[in-house]
């Protein structure tokens, strides 16, 4: 099995499965095994990103004059 | 679903904060927005990669979300409907737009000459252990919007590919390869960044 066919089928493999041909080309080719590599990693750092950002205060104005003007809000009642 | 009561910022356990906002509660509509607000913000931010229409779709997710509140029985987790509902709104309206489609070539033709090596068969650095954050949400945003969207939804966000298949309107295996896309994209983005470092060193 070449590179070219590999990464032709890495997106369905990538996760788990292949056949014991393309598992034995992972195996022996550093160039492929480097990529998958790579391309986890990329997956990895993606999981840690955590939303930093909050919207800017006019959002909540929209949203608050949006529910007065539909008749969606009661005055608030104390929390007891 | 979580068994800890999350309680939010004023107090209320949000259950009750739901119920109440159910019923029209003004207070709880601003407790659970302030609860959300920020994961909601980043999802739109990261799915559009621009300040003005994140914060627009925030907007409309939030109202959507409070049109629709007396529906929401509780069979999933209230974020995890609230961000269902905040996905549908961004594709809805990238639709509108028309989503740029994105071509196969894309992907594969080197960007320029000074960019990484694309040729199969040849090694080039590893990015293992060589990406930080600030870097890595600059080359998300930077890529292509179709490819932006896959890779926030499934990498970032952690929807399936059937999920994804179902909210995009595709298959799950148009769904794998557009990631795959993605993430080669990326990779050559963030080893473009990586030379760039290096040769300023």
């Amino acid at each position: 099995m070449t590179c070219a066919e590999f990464q032709k089928v890495l997106p369905y493999i990538i996760d788990g499965g292949g056949s014991a041909e393309e598992q034995q080309h992972l195996a022996t080719c550093q160039v492929c095994s480097d990529l998958i590599a790579d391309l986890r990693y990329i997956a990895e750092a993606a999981k840690l990103l955590v939303p930093m950002e909050d919207p800017s205060p006019r959002v909540w104005t929209g949203i608050q004059e949006s529910l007065e003007r539909e008749g969606m809000v009661k005055p608030a009642r104390k929390h007891v | 679903m979580t068994t800890a009561k999350k309680i939010l910022a004023n107090g209320i356990p949000e259950q009750e904060a739901i119920d109440r906002a159910k019923q029209g509660d003004a207070e709880c509509f601003e407790a659970l927005y302030g609860l959300h607000k920020r994961r909601v913000y980043s999802l739109c931010l990261r799915m559009v990669g621009n300040t003005a229409e994140a914060e627009d779709l925030t907007q409309e997710a939030f109202l959507q979300l409070f049109r629709k509140i007396a529906t929401f029985r509780g069979e999933s987790a209230f974020s995890t409907w609230l961000h269902r509902l905040a996905v549908n709104v961004v594709l809805m309206h990238l639709r509108k737009k028309g989503l740029p489609e994105v071509s196969l070539e894309e992907t594969l033709e080197p960007q320029n000459e000074d960019g990484p090596r694309k040729d199969i068969g040849a090694r080039d650095n590893a990015l293992v252990g060589a990406i930080d954050r600030v870097n890595l949400e600059r080359s998300i945003e930077s890529l292509p919007p179709g490819y932006r969207i896959i890779f926030v939804l499934h990498d970032v966000e952690g929807y399936e590919h059937n999920e994804i298949a179902e909210m995009m309107g595709c298959s799950i295996g148009n769904s794998k390869s557009q990631l795959h896309k993605a993430r080669m994209k990326l990779r050559d983005l963030l080893k473009l960044s990586q030379a760039e470092r290096a040769a300023k060193r």
